[in-house]
C-alpha cells in the first residue's frame, strides 16, 4: 500500500498544475515532490520486514531508487533553462510529464513482476519523449521521434520476450520473480535462452547498449539539462535493471554462461562504439551522451563477471549515474555561457565562470574514473575480476579503450577550460551548487550504500 | 476455422510485401485487425467475460477501425505521396518474406520441446509478422510507412500472446492497451508535427542529428 503513495502525490499535483497552470505553482510541486521523494529513498534503505508480492524493495531497488532520488532533486533545483519564457500551460505539461516521468522509473524499479515493470518501462518513454521535445524546435523534435520509435521498437521486442517467458514455464507460469525463481527447476531452457535474447535486445535498446544506440546521442543532447541528467543517470539504470533479473533467472535455471557471454561482448562492443565516436566528435553534450553508453558497457562487462564483480557494477551504477548528471548539470551552465554546443569554438571557462569551470573538470576527473571518483574503485575491481576470469584479450582491449575515452574527453575539457582572459560571467547559485553536492554524494553514498545493505 | 484464418493472416503478410500504395498497407492493417477479432472469439472460453469484453472491443474498435482511419486520414492530411517508396525492390522484398517464414516455422517446430502446448502454426505466422513489422521499418524512408510496420508488428504480438492466452495473466491486455496509446500518440503528436516542420514526412530529412 505505501507503494501507491508514488503516484498520489504526482497525481494530485498534476490535477492542480492542470487546473491552476501557475508558474510559481509548478516549480513550487516539483521542488516538494523531489524532496519527498528523497525522503522515501532514504526511508527504502531501512531493512524492510514483509515483502509484497509486486513492488518490494530488494537490494537492487534500494540503490536504483536512491540514486534516481537524489539526481531528481539536484535537477529539480537547477534552473530550468527560459523558463521565463514558457507559457503556463507549457510549464504544467513540463511539471506533469517530469512527475509521471520519475513515478514511473520509480515503480519500474520497485516492480517485482516483470510485466509490471515492462508497462513501467513503457510508460517512462511516454513520458520522456514530451520532456526531450520540449523545446520545440527542429532537432529536439527529430531527437524525440527517433527515441519515441527505436524505444518502441525495443519494448514491444522485450514483450516478445516476456511472452516467451511464459511460454518457457511448466504449468501456471507467472511473471512475478519470486515465483519464475522457484519453478526454475521446470523451466525450458531454449525458451528461456530465446526469451532472454529478446529482452536482452528490447531492454538493452532502452538501456543505450551498442548496437541499438542511436537514439541515445540524440536525445541526451537535445533535452534541457536536467532532463538530460535524469535520462542519462537515472533512466538508463531503469532499463538495464530488467536485465540484472533476468540474468539472476538464467543463472539459476544453469544457462548463467550464455548470458554472461552475451552480456561481455554487448558490454566491450558499447565502449568501443562510444571510445571510436568520442574521439571524433565535437559536441561536448553528445560526447557525454556517448560516455554514458561506455558506462552502461562497463556496467554490463561487471555483471557478467558474476558475484565477484556485481558489487563493482553497483558502485559503478552509482558512481556513474552521479557524476554523469553533475556533468549534463554543468554542460546545461556551459550552454548558457556560450550558446554553443561544439567544443572547439568554446574556450575560457576557467576566467568566465569558474565554478563551473572546476566543476566541469572535477566531473571529468571523476568520470575517467581518477580517485577519489567511485568509479576508480570500481573498475579496479572490473579488472580483477577479468584477470581471475582469464580474459586478458578482453581486459587489454578495455584498457586500451578507457585511455582512448579519457584522451577524447579530456581534450574537449582542456580545450573548453583553458584560453586567455574573459569577462565574468554571472549565473545563479542553484546552476552550480547542485552539481558540487552531486559529486559530494557521489564518493560518500555508494560507501554508506553497501555499508547499509551489507549489514 | 482458426487454420483458415491464421493462413489469411500469413497470406496478408505477403500481400504487404507486393503492395506499392500506401492504401493497401492500411487495408492490411483492417483485415489484420478483423482477423485478430474473430480469433479473439474464438478464444471465448480461455478468458474470464471482462477480459474478453476489454480485448475484443480493443481489437475492433482500434485495430480494425480507429487506428487505420487514423493513418488515411493522416496521409490525406500531410498530402503523402501514395506509392510506398521502399528501398528495395518487391521481389527481394517477397523473397525474404519467404525466408522470414521458414524461419519462423523452423523456429515453431522447436516449440513442442517446450512445456507449454504451443500450436506451431500459430506460433510461426504470429512470430513471422513480428519479423515482417520489422523488415518494412527497415526496408522504408517514410515514417508513416515505419509507422505501419510497427503496427503490423503489434499484430503479430498481439497473435503471439492469443497462443497462449489461457494462461496470460492480465497484464497482457494491459500491454496491448498501452501499445495502442503509443501509437496513437506517436501518430497524432509527432508525425503531424513533423510533418509541419520537415518539408516531407521521410528518415532522410531526420539527419539533421548525425555524428
Amino acid at each position: 500500500m505505501t507503494y501507491f503513495s508514488l503516484w498520489l502525490f504526482p497525481i494530485i499535483a498534476s490535477l492542480l498544475s492542470f487546473s491552476l497552470r501557475n508558474k510559481s505553482l509548478n516549480r513550487f510541486l516539483v521542488l516538494t515532490h523531489s524532496l519527498l521523494h528523497l525522503g522515501f529513498g532514504l526511508a527504502l534503505l531501512v531493512p524492510q520486514t514483509g515483502f509484497a508480492a509486486w513492488f518490494g524493495a530488494d537490494s537492487y531497488a534500494q540503490i536504483f531508487f536512491l540514486v534516481t532520488a537524489i539526481l531528481y532533486a539536484a535537477a529539480a533545483f537547477y534552473p530550468l533553462t527560459g523558463h521565463n519564457a514558457l507559457s503556463p500551460k507549457q510549464s504544467s505539461i513540463y511539471t506533469i510529464c517530469l512527475m509521471a516521468f520519475v513515478a514511473s522509473m520509480d515503480s519500474a524499479n520497485l516492480s517485482q513482476n516483470l510485466g509490471l515493470i515492462w508497462v513501467f518501462v513503457e510508460t517512462t518513454t511516454l513520458a520522456s519523449a514530451m520532456l526531450i521535445s520540449f523545446e520545440h524546435h527542429k532537432q529536439s523534435l527529430e531527437a524525440a521521434w527517433k527515441y519515441l520509435f527505436i524505444c518502441s521498437i525495443g519494448i514491444a521486442l522485450a514483450f516478445v520476450g516476456i511472452l516467451l517467458l511464459l511460454v518457457a514455464q511448466d504449468s501456471h507460469p507467472s511473471l512475478l520473480l519470486s515465483q519464475v525463481t522457484s519453478g526454475i527447476g521446470s523451466i525450458s531452457p531454449f525458451w528461456l535462452k530465446l526469451s532472454f535474447v529478446f529482452m536482452l535486445i528490447g531492454f538493452g535498446t532502452k538501456a543505450g547498449f551498442a548496437p541499438m544506440h542511436f537514439w541515445l546521442p540524440d536525445a541526451h543532447s537535445e533535452a534541457p539539462a536536467q532532463i538530460s541528467a535524469l535520462l542519462s543517470g537515472a533512466l538508463l539504470n531503469t532499463a538495464l535493471l530488467p536485465l540484472i533479473r533476468m540474468k539472476g533467472l538464467m543463472t539459476a535455471a544453469g544457462e548463467g554462461t550464455l548470458a554472461s557471454q552475451l552480456f561481455l561482448g554487448l558490454g566491450i562492443l558499447s565502449v568501443f562504439i562510444a571510445a571510436v565516436f568520442i574521439i571524433k566528435i565535437t559536441n561536448y553534450k553528445r560526447m557525454l551522451a556517448y560516455s554514458s553508453i561506455e558506462n552502461m558497457g562497463i556496467i554490463l562487462i561487471a555483471f557478467a563477471l558474476g558475484k565477484a564483480a556485481e558489487t563493482a557494477g553497483l558502485i559503478h551504477v552509482m558512481g556513474h549515474s552521479l557524476a554523469k548528471a553533475t556533468l549534463f548539470l554543468t554542460a546545461g551552465n556551459l550552454y548558457k555561457i556560450f550558446g554553443e554546443k561544439d567544443y572547439s569554438k568554446c574556450s575560457s571557462l576557467l576566467s568566465r565562470h569558474p565554478a563551473s569551470a572546476w566543476l566541469w573538470i572535477l566531473g571529468f576527473v571523476f568520470i575517467i574514473g581518477l580517485p577519489p571518483s567511485p568509479l576508480f574503485i570500481s573498475e579496479f575491481y572490473i579488472a580483477i575480476g577479468l584477470l581471475s576470469s582469464a580474459n586478458y584479450l578482453v581486459l587489454g582491449f578495455w584498457i586500451v579503450l578507457l585511455a582512448v575515452i579519457a584522451y577524447g574527453l579530456g581534450k574537449a575539457v582542456l580545450n573548453i577550460t583553458m584560453g586567455g582572459k574573459e569577462n565574468r560571467v554571472k549565473l545563479p547559485l542553484m546552476s552550480y551548487l547542485p552539481g558540487y553536492l552531486l559529486l559530494l554524494t557521489a564518493i560518500t553514498v555508494p560507501v554508506i550504500v553497501l555499508k547499509l545493505l551489507s549489514n | 476455422m482458426a487454420d483458415v484464418l491464421l493462413i489469411l493472416f500469413g497470406v496478408s503478410l505477403l500481400f504487404a510485401s507486393i503492395t506499392n500504395m500506401l492504401r493497401g498497407l492500411v487495408r492490411i492493417l483492417v483485415w489484420q485487425g478483423l482477423i485478430l477479432f474473430v480469433l479473439t472469439i474464438l478464444k471465448t472460453n480461455e478468458f474470464n467475460l471482462w477480459e474478453f469484453i476489454f480485448v475484443a472491443v480493443e481489437t475492433i474498435i482500434f485495430k480494425a477501425v480507429l487506428i487505420p482511419w487514423f493513418i488515411s486520414d493522416t496521409i490525406k492530411k500531410n498530402k503523402t505521396k501514395r506509392e510506398v517508396e521502399p528501398s528495395v525492390s518487391n521481389f527481394f522484398s517477397l523473397g525474404s518474406m519467404a525466408l522470414i517464414f521458414a524461419f519462423s516455422f523452423f523456429i515453431a517446430l522447436w516449440s513442442d520441446k517446450g512445456p507449454a502446448n504451443l500450436y506451431p502454426m500459430h506460433f510461426g505466422i504470429a512470430f513471422a509478422a513480428i519479423l515482417k513489422g520489422l523488415f518494412i521499418i527497415i526496408a522504408n524512408k517514410k515514417l508513416i510507412t515505419h509507422l505501419m510496420g510497427y503496427l503490423i508488428m503489434e499484430n503479430g504480438i498481439f497473435l503471439l500472446s492469443l497462443a497462449i492466452a489461457s494462461e496470460v495473466p492480465a497484464v497482457v491486455s494491459l500491454g496491448v492497451s498501452l501499445d495502442i496509446l503509443l501509437s496513437i500518440l506517436i501518430a497524432a503528436l509527432f508525425i503531424n508535427r513533423i510533418s509541419n516542420t520537415f518539408e516531407e514526412a521521410h528518415s532522410d530529412e531526420l539527419s539533421t542529428l548525425k555524428d
